[in-house]
């Protein structure tokens, strides 16, 4: 019976999105502020009924009823009560019912947070969240529903949650990628709202910020989590595979970062209109377009397996009807938005323009791998796949110029600049680097590639011309850090951590090492400066497994550095055998030990990662969603700022 | 007038991809043309499963028409498609598996017990069904490579001249095999 309230909650969820999506609409062209004003209120109940239903959800799952299917195929008795409320978001169906209720609440959330803006905006910015709402809330109901029931026959024991899902990581990566993906949502919104006034001047681009600002916080949290946990969990060592999955969370993020600093430029000087709401549009659809790619199986990926043309149909007709209707309403009436200012070629509105460009090509890229191969065979061309070397190539190319670009922008004045103005920072900058580049590798490593010397030159350049900036501001306006404001402390911030995910990237793909070996219990083997003793296996038993760890004692020099236990565990419900990774892990390395088989008279076989500077990536991605943080406690995104005092914020 | 052009060419740009993503859907993307279609069975010369004193290769399985499913104990998806297999060769299709041992790996030192494994095949078949003439053991993967295997249930159609007709990956049921396998039969008669 529970069950069944949750799906009659999700009904009512859709019919407050029905009314959400029509009557604020109808009010704001009918200029009829009643309803206009009933925005928030409609928005208010159709999260509050997706929340009773996914509470529904959590609830049915907590206590073992197996009879409705879902439950039954994704938990089980003796998985431990965080992961079976994690087992909620673990399928499909239950992944979506959360994206609706992220939906939803942020919906809510603008509902709420936006009364400074005017009624007209307001009303057509919820409305359009309203219509979002509708479509996902529609799918869940028709296509893929968590509440059907296995009656009359239903199994005693569930399933569990797939073991590789049974993670920390796995509790917070989707939930953070989903308030990310769904945030662009809000960016969407705007722009759509903006091209149906046909206002598409600064106002817009100052309020959508702080919500692209948050949506890309998330989304960059979400994949630095999602990389990290793929690392620990799956055993393997990696953590970027350019699975089609993975290119699904990529490209809104590429798009995004381009997002924010074009909004930068839109409202601060008034450029460049038309692109950011261009931008803002693609965000948004290129997460419609990766959930497209991961649930219908138009792409064969690790990660996506449910292949099912119904659902498939279901979200490419939501993606035409959403993105071809709004790119076809930016094609008639974009045309008309004209940008008054005018800059020179030296200027910060040409790095951001390029950096731009730059991230678009990257984004290409990404979508060209993904979806050539189906295009490719779609043209009768036959089959063809475009693996890692293919983006990690074109990446690469990409990183110079991009680099390039970062460690002078920030430098680089609005309007106009005088070349003579940089020179001395800039030559005096590339020298440093180059020499710091140069001595810090040929003295650590015995072999040095060109990829390896242009990736961390860039690292290098990259953080000292946030130095320099710093300390060129420093000394220029009052020597008080506490005058720069959030922008400019976010701004580095964020280049900074772009720099340490490049020195990691670098690093950990050039120096990591490996060793497949065969050990029996006290048996010693040595990789690089470290001995690794194998002490033998024992026993181990979890709440919902059995299995052994390996426990090997790591020297250097003699000195003991830690014990390590790499365990393998055999899942009671589904048999699976998963490996479970031990890692000690410094800022400077990471060894990785993953255990493999039992061979013949007590033997096992091992295998050992030493793989250098591969918590910088992770680090540098944090570094990045701190910098979000710094921006979004900037005081003039404040809440309580009035209309009139934004107004005169974007023309100060 | 002109920039009015070229702001709708990302929606024309849109309605192009959507063309394609509409045709993948309904396409299947599991439908691997491999480089082997229309080409002749690889040579090749195994130890049968069961008995490894017997060895197959190429030329003993000229002749006739038959399908070649390669599987393993290991695989899921496999074991769910056994009692439609052993249907089908009820009905007088000519099945030949190949088994592909997933756990093995001679590179990196590990054992390998034939006995246990026949013991297993075994006991998994009485309780399936048997839809096997007989199991070929790739156990070096060779026949497989070959073959262009990414994995498994993989399923290929060879014609009375060894000539590789379809290449399906995943699972055989009573959809898949009206849809794609019982006309290329029929062509074949």
């Amino acid at each position: 019976m529970i069950a069944e309230l949750g799906y009659l909650s999700l009904t009512l969820a859709l019919a407050f999105s029905i009314l959400l999506s029509v009557y604020p609409m109808v009010g704001a062209v009918k200029g009829n502020l009643r309803l206009m004003q009933s925005a928030p209120a409609f928005a208010l109940a159709q999260f509050l009924f997706t929340a009773i239903s996914f509470g529904i959800l959590i609830y049915v799952t907590l206590i073992d009823d197996f009879t409705v299917a879902y439950v039954a195929s994704h938990s089980s008795t003796t998985l431990p009560w965080y992961y079976k409320v994690t087992s909620t978001w673990g399928g499909h169906e239950g992944a979506v019912l959360l994206w609706v209720l992220m939906q939803t609440g942020w919906t809510a959330i603008v509902a709420f947070a936006s009364k400074s803006l005017p009624w007209q905006l307001r009303a057509r910015v919820l409305s359009i969240l309203g219509f979002l709402g509708l479509g996902f809330i529609l799918y869940t109901l028709l296509m893929s529903s968590p509440f059907e029931r296995l009656l009359p026959y239903y199994p005693i024991e569930g399933h569990d949650l797939n073991p590789l899902l049974q993670d920390p990581g796995m509790i917070i990566h989707p939930p953070l990628l989903y308030m990310g993906y769904v945030g662009l949502s809000v960016s969407f919104a705007f722009a759509i709202a903006a091209l149906l006034m046909g206002k598409l001047d600064n106002t817009w681009a100052k309020w959508s910020r702080p919500w692209t600002m948050a949506a890309w916080l998330f989304l960059t949290l979400g994949i630095t989590i999602g990389s990290w946990w793929a690392y620990a969990e799956l055993g393997w060592g990696g953590w970027w595979f350019w699975d089609p999955v993975e290119n699904a969370s990529l490209m809104p993020w590429l798009v995004a970062t381009a997002l924010i600093h074009s909004l930068a430029v839109t409202e601060k000087r008034g450029v460049f209109k038309s692109w950011t709401v261009l931008l803002a549009i693609a965000a948004f659809s290129l997460t419609l377009l990766g959930t497209f790619i991961v649930r219908s199986g138009i792409i064969v990926s690790v990660h996506a397996f449910t292949t099912d043309p119904g659902r498939g149909s279901f979200i490419l007709s939501f993606l035409a009807l959403v993105v071809g209707g709004s790119l076809l309403l930016y094609g008639l009436r974009a045309g008309t938005v004209e940008s008054s200012s005018r800059y020179k070629v030296l200027s910060r509105e040409v790095a951001l323009w390029l950096n731009n460009l730059l991230l678009c090509v990257a984004t290409l890229i990404v979508l060209l791998g993904t979806l050539l191969p189906m295009v490719h065979k779609e043209l009768g061309l036959g089959t063809i796949s475009i693996g890692v070397p293919f983006f990690n190539q074109m990446f690469f190319y990409l990183l110079a110029p991009f680099a390039l670009l970062l460690g002078l922008g920030p430098m680089l004045r609005w309007k106009q600049n005088k070349f003579s103005h940089l020179t001395k920072k800039l030559i005096g900058a590339l020298i440093v680097t180059s020499v710091i580049t140069f001595a810090w590798l040929y003295s650590s490593y015995e072999n040095v590639s060109t990829t390896t010397l242009v990736g961390v030159f860039f690292a290098l350049w990259v953080s000292l011309t946030v130095v320099i900036d710093l300390l060129d501001k420093l000394s220029k306006e009052g020597a008080s850090i506490t005058k720069l404001g959030n922008s400019f402390w976010a701004m580095h911030t964020a280049h900074l951590g772009f720099a340490c995910v490049v020195l990691g990237v670098t690093l950990t793909s050039a120096y990591s090492v490996e060793k497949q070996v065969k050990v029996n219990p006290g048996e010693q083997t040595q990789l690089n400066e470290y001995s690794y003793r194998f002490e033998g296996v024992k026993a181990i038993v979890g709440p919902n497994y059995k299995g052994h760890a390996g426990v090997v004692t790591v020297f250097k020099d003699e000195q003991k550095v830690t014990e390590l236990y790499a365990e393998k565990r055999q899942y009671d419900v589904g048999m699976q055998v998963m490996t479970e990774a031990a890692i000690d892990a410094k800022l400077s390395r990471d060894l990785y030990l993953a255990l493999g088989e039992q061979l013949s008279n007590g033997a096992w076989a091992l295998r050992i990662y030493e793989k250098p500077f591969v918590r910088w990536m992770w680090l540098g991605g944090l570094l990045m969603a701190l910098a979000g943080v710094i921006m979004m406690l900037d005081k003039r995104y404040r809440r309580k700022a009035s209309v009139a005092s934004e107004m005169k914020g974007v023309t100060a | 007038m002109k920039n009015k052009t070229l702001m709708l060419v990302p929606f024309i740009i849109f309605a192009v991809l959507c063309v394609f993503l509409l045709k993948g859907l309904f396409g299947n993307p599991k439908e691997i043309e491999t480089g082997r279609l229309g080409q002749t069975m690889p040579a090749f010369n195994l130890p049968d499963l069961m008995d490894e004193n017997k060895r197959w290769t190429d030329k003993d399985l000229l002749g006739d028409v038959y399908l070649l499913n390669v599987w393993g104990t290991w695989c899921p998806t496999c074991l769910i498609e056994l009692p439609y297999l052993t249907k089908l060769r009820g009905q007088g299709v000519k099945i030949i598996g190949l088994y592909y041992e997933q756990n093995y790996d001679p590179d990196f030192g590990d054992s390998f017990d034939l006995a246990a494994l026949q013991r297993e095949v075994k006991g998994m078949l009485s309780r399936t069904g048997d839809p096997y003439q007989f199991n070929i053991l790739d156990l070096n993967r060779t026949l497989a490579l070959d073959l262009g295997v990414s994995g498994a249930p993989e399923h290929f159609l060879v014609d009375k001249n060894g000539k590789i007709i379809l290449h399906h990956t995943g699972d055989i049921n009573e959809r898949v095999w009206r849809a794609k396998f019982a006309p290329k039969l029929l062509e074949l008669k």
